[in-house]
């Protein structure tokens, strides 16, 4: 006999990713799931983050790491709300690891809460886990063909950040070409060049975050 | 890596629509996976292999049925297979091109006894 099934295979996980989102809009979070390669700057991004918005919105961390805690330590010096998930063996974040994280946050104190997901340009694509916005890093060493290697998370990814531009001249990292290959998997891409070294285009970020932080509260004041 | 959670909700899902039906056994879970999704068909057999022993889909055969990238462009309406990420109205030449296939990933049907 068949059974007509129809159903979404991540549908379980969406629906937590759901009610997840519930509770950050209840406490007005605007929550950003950060992705991207192993090594391409994703902590670096959160500590320059987090200086650039200090006395402006107010940043936590989810941060998940494979089997150590240093992430968080590294983003405790800056006086965050940071939660480390230590995935073990796991190569992505998904709603129930981040429902099962919230109890560990005050969220009312948090005006963005960035999710730092596993270094991995596959996997943590496929989960949702709550966030308004998906958001990538690709940096200039891992070469400009990456968008047509992993087209999933170009294509779920509102925001692209291109990581060590300062380093640009000294790789062969065609930068028009990784934007064209980004764009031919996502028109409404939005691409922003930045490096945490120098600092170059990080105020660009902040007024990506501070304007969607915006529009979806309506102001900067918290009710 | 992502196939080991994706097979995980296959077995879940196919058991409880066979358990709705009284069903004994679980003989084919049919699976419709888009081309965007990046599923590796032989990781995600093998997966669904070691989960599935000692239960009632351990004999379960698993169909991937991979459908293509599909774009429909917003410009003619024509609708086609996007082939190497281009999308590229091979009529018109439009680059205002809609996704409308290749990005599912759902369980479509299973065959009981």
């Amino acid at each position: 006999m068949k059974i007509s099934v129809m159903t979404d295979i991540l549908e379980a996980n969406d629906r937590i990713a759901a009610a997840n989102r519930g509770v950050f809009d209840k406490h007005r979070n605007l929550v950003i799931n950060l992705m991207s390669s192993p090594g391409s700057g994703k902590t670096t991004l959160l500590e320059r983050t987090a200086e650039a918005l200090r006395g402006k919105l107010r940043l936590g961390v989810i941060a998940g790491d494979i089997e150590t805690t240093r992430d968080a330590e590294r983003l405790e010096r800056y006086q965050l709300p940071v939660v480390q998930l230590t995935t073990g063996t796991a190569c992505h974040l998904d709603a129930n690891m981040i429902a099962s994280a919230l109890p560990h946050l005050d969220l009312s104190q948090i005006d963005i809460l960035v999710i730092e997901n596993v270094g991995n340009l596959v996997c943590p694509a496929e989960f949702k886990v709550g966030e308004d916005f998906k958001v990538m890093i690709l940096s200039v060493t891992e070469g400009d063909e990456k968008p047509l290697k992993y087209p999933l998370m170009f294509r779920e990814s509102a925001l692209l950040l291109i990581n060590k531009i300062d380093l640009l001249r000294y790789t062969n990292f065609n930068l028009n070409e990784a934007k064209a290959n980004a764009r031919r998997i996502n028109p409404n891409l939005e691409i922003i060049d930045i490096s945490c070294t120098t600092g170059q285009g990080i105020e660009n970020w902040i007024s990506w975050l501070s304007q969607h932080y915006q529009s979806k509260f309506g102001n900067l004041k918290r009710a | 890596m992502h196939e080991m959670g994706i097979a995980r909700s296959i077995l879940d899902i196919a058991i409880a629509a066979s358990e709705r039906e009284g069903a004994q056994r679980i003989t084919r879970i049919n699976v419709v996976a888009g081309e965007l999704r990046g599923i590796v068909p032989l990781q995600l057999t093998f997966y669904f292999g070691i989960i599935a022993e000692n239960t009632i889909a351990s004999r379960a055969h698993l169909y991937l049925d991979i459908t293509p990238l599909r774009g429909r462009c917003r410009e003619c309406g024509e609708t086609f297979i996007v082939e190497d990420y281009r999308y590229i109205c091979p009529k018109c030449q439009s680059e205002d091109i809609q996704t409308v296939g290749g990005t599912e990933l759902r369980v479509r049907d299973i065959e009981v006894e």
